[in-house]
């Protein structure tokens, strides 16, 4: 009798325990999947180009691949292949273009923001974000017309309607003009995030700040900037890490040159990779851009996330 | 420094431009391709092939895969591929790709072993592949009496530089592949210009360089020549190694010890390209790609194409694409007073792989396809300009469909050609090789230096 009653009473106690773990661990369930699908398309991946990386992987040499080969293939990457100029170029170009996207991003959603019409406004958001509908490559085989010294239009309307001569954009300013065209086809991304940051900060906020007397300027500055923190953060981080990932357009523009002047890392990494066809060393690169880009983002994180924008 | 153009020009160049690209981006696909077409609608009799010694039936009921470039080759074939169907009983699966993405493709199906092509095309980087053990020699199949007819195949009707890049370009005694196309460095020019300024046509780089000057200098929307500076190994190194050629250089002097390249003989007909680009081409000739080129003459922007593929001429010549299509010559590009002529020519070949489930179907393939029946209908009734057989290019009713002209200056540069021994090391050295000549045109450094580097870095690749 007693052994019945004790086994109808574990009975639901067992359930109740099991319903209590669920609960208590509740956040951690619904995030399993995902860490399982994160774990299999990003850590795995991780793991085995640290693996290439460190074995021979040159293609025409298949009797040599797999074999361990210790620090070898950063050793070819960093002194012959080229990496350290490519790695010089890339924070060139990903600090060139973040500065002008996010500037002219912000000045774009200002800009709007403080058209009164609606019907205005809302032509200026479909204008402002075309740019970013364009493919990439689409985008740099017109831009490849459109500055072609002689017949493109840019040049000529420089040299006609300027007192400047109109320069060889792609052979004599091939960095700027890269960064000047993803300019062009991703500042739209800024302006509509920063449009939105702009468009949620209160009101009272402003008419409080604009009773006290404060400019324009002195708005921005204290009022509509220290409240778009998160905004800005979050943008200028996604940004960031997109252009450090800048392939298509730049290939297709320069293909890296004049000479090695536009290489950017993931130019490189395809080159050393799929032209000398040595993953070894493709892998080598890519281990290295990978620790840097994360170790840059947990910098900006934890030194500015936490600490300015989330608290 | 820009010239100022006019609006004319300048709208014409983007309607030109806009037509190739929109084309271009038409025929882009990922996945495969079937052939519409039914027998009945071929006009190219089973017959024809049935008088060869060969069993072509054996593999029936199999099913081959091929790899290829988005290519008029494709486009040319596929009309017939239902007469390859019923003659063999094998059926053919296509997976066209854009180059780039194929190349990619085809650097990772075939080294990996997956063998998911049984036919794929191959260009420059065949002896990479071939010394990496990833290419089937067809010796042994050519050697099969049930596979091969020797007279009714009739090899030596293929040209000899195409059987050679074939077999690996003096690299390999085994065949490698068998060719499908060719083109030839060929010049064009503007003849009313020619006209108007009483010039005759180039023979030698000297004239050329006259020629391109008096045009350059003359006339203020038009620049006098245009040429590949991009650099990439198919391209501004492409148009240059015929000039070293032609100078009396050579690619390796000794492989893998003596490139060639920083000899005094290759460095001058660098110089030479160089200076013409800087003097009398358009500004930002460094990273001009062929179908800059091509756009810039057919805009009408340009006096002369120094020298390009022979390819150009249906583009220049048509009038829906080329405004300056009444008014293009075409001629044998020029070679040194003192030097002999020795145009580059690209082959594309198609192969199959070790690891390729029926490269034996694919050899009759192969075989098919490259056979004179089937390339003389694709060169009479479907448009085709790229025959590796002398026979097409002699052929009056092709010469007559092409234009006379074009036939004859294509036939006998195909004869003088010397293509490229490219080894199996190119596309990596070629790579150095062609920046250190683009940033020499852009004028970031001396010539004489980047041939310099150039041949250290092609020593340092071949020697590891």
């Amino acid at each position: 009798m007693s052994t019945q009653t004790q086994s109808t009473n574990s009975e639901p106690s067992a359930l109740v325990r099991l319903r209590d773990l669920w609960n208590a661990y509740l956040p951690y369930w619904f995030m399993t999947p995902m860490v399982l699908v994160m774990l299999l398309i990003t850590v795995f991946p991780g793991i085995y180009d640290l693996y290439l990386s460190l074995v021979k992987y040159k293609l025409t040499d298949p009797t040599a691949i797999g074999q361990f080969n210790g620090l070898e293939n950063f050793q070819t990457a960093f002194t012959s292949g080229g990496a350290v100029n490519s790695f010089t170029i890339t924070i060139l170009f990903v600090v060139g273009a973040l500065a002008f996207e996010t500037g002219l991003g912000f000045l774009l959603a200002a800009l709007v923001t403080g058209v009164k019409s609606d019907r205005m406004k809302t032509f200026y958001r479909i204008a402002f974000i075309l740019p970013m509908a364009v493919a990439p490559v689409s985008l740099a085989t017109i831009s490849r017309i459109m500055l072609n010294s002689e017949v493109g239009v840019i040049p000529y309307m420089i040299t006609q309607y300027t007192p400047f001569v109109a320069p060889n954009f792609l052979s004599d300013l091939p960095l700027l003009t890269v960064i000047l065209v993803d300019t062009w086809n991703w500042t739209p991304f800024m302006f509509i995030i920063f449009y939105a940051g702009m468009s949620s900060v209160p009101d009272t906020l402003l008419e409080a700040a604009r009773v006290d007397g404060a400019p324009l300027w002195r708005r921005y500055v204290h009022v509509i900037i220290p409240y778009m923190k998160p905004v800005l953060f979050v943008a200028i981080l996604i940004r960031l890490i997109d252009l450090f990932r800048t392939f298509g357009l730049v290939f297709s523009l320069t293909s890296g040159g004049p000479g090695t002047e536009t290489e950017l890392v993931s130019i490189n990494i395809f080159q050393t990779g799929f032209t000398f066809v040595d993953l070894g060393a493709a892998s080598a690169i890519a281990v290295v851009y990978l620790i840097g880009i994360v170790a840059l983002c947990n910098i900006l994180i934890i030194k500015i996330g936490f600490e300015g924008v989330w608290e | 420094m820009a010239s100022k153009r006019s609006g004319r020009n300048r709208r014409n160049f983007i309607k030109a431009t806009g037509v190739g690209l929109l084309g271009g981006l038409a025929g882009c696909t990922r996945g495969g391709s079937d052939s519409e077409a039914s027998l009945e609608d071929v006009d190219l009799p089973v017959d024809d092939y049935e008088e060869a010694d060969i069993d072509w039936q054996q593999f029936e009921g199999s099913t081959i895969d091929i790899g290829a470039v988005q290519h008029p080759w494709v486009a040319a074939i596929e009309p017939a591929i239902p007469v390859f169907e019923e003659l063999t009983g094998i059926d053919v699966r296509w997976n066209i790709l854009p180059e780039q993405e194929f190349r990619t493709k085809r650097l990772t199906d075939i080294s990996t072993g997956a063998g998911e092509w049984d036919v794929f095309f191959v260009d420059q980087v065949v002896n990479q592949f071939r010394e990496a053990g990833w290419l089937q020699p067809l010796d042994s199949y050519f050697d099969d009496d049930s596979m091969y007819d020797e007279d009714w195949y009739a090899m030596d009707d293929l040209f000899e530089a195409t059987r050679w890049q074939a077999h690996g370009g003096g690299y390999s005694d085994t065949w490698t592949g068998i060719p499908i196309t060719v083109e030839v460095l060929t010049q064009f020019y503007r003849t009313d210009l020619y006209e108007e300024y009483g010039l005759e046509v180039a023979e030698t780089l000297d004239e050329f360089v006259s020629n391109a000057q008096t045009i350059h200098e003359n006339e203020s929307d038009v620049v006098g020549t245009a040429g590949r500076g991009q650099k990439g190994y198919g391209m501004n190194i492409y148009i240059l190694n015929s000039f070293i050629r032609e100078h009396g250089g050579q690619l390796w002097d000794n492989y893998p010890t003596n490139s060639g390249l920083d000899a005094e003989r290759a460095i001058t007909a660098a110089e030479w390209y160089a200076s013409l680009l800087q003097d009398y081409g358009p500004g930002g000739a460094s990273s001009q790609t062929w179908s800059d080129v091509l756009s810039m003459m057919q805009s009408g922007n340009a006096g002369h194409i120094v020298s390009d593929a022979n390819l150009f001429w249906p583009d220049l010549t048509d009038p829906e694409a080329s405004d300056a299509a009444d008014n293009i010559g075409i001629a044998k590009a020029p070679a040194p007073a003192d030097g002999e002529f020795a145009p580059n020519s690209y082959a594309w070949q198609i192969s199959t792989s070790k690891n390729a489930d029926n490269s034996a179907e694919a050899f009759l393939f192969m075989l098919w396809a490259s056979s004179e029946p089937t390339t003389t209908w694709m060169h009479l009734n479907n448009g085709a300009a790229f025959s590796v057989r002398q026979s097409v290019w002699e052929n009056d009713e092709f010469r007559s469909r092409v234009g006379e002209d074009f036939a004859q200056v294509t036939l006998e540069s195909l004869q003088a050609t010397a293509p490229d021994p490219f080894d199996s090391q190119y596309p990596e050295w070629g790579q150095t090789y062609s920046e250190e000549i683009q940033t020499a045109i852009a004028g970031n450094q001396s010539v004489e230096e980047a041939m310099t580097n150039s041949a250290t870095a092609a020593e340092d690749v071949a020697g590891e």
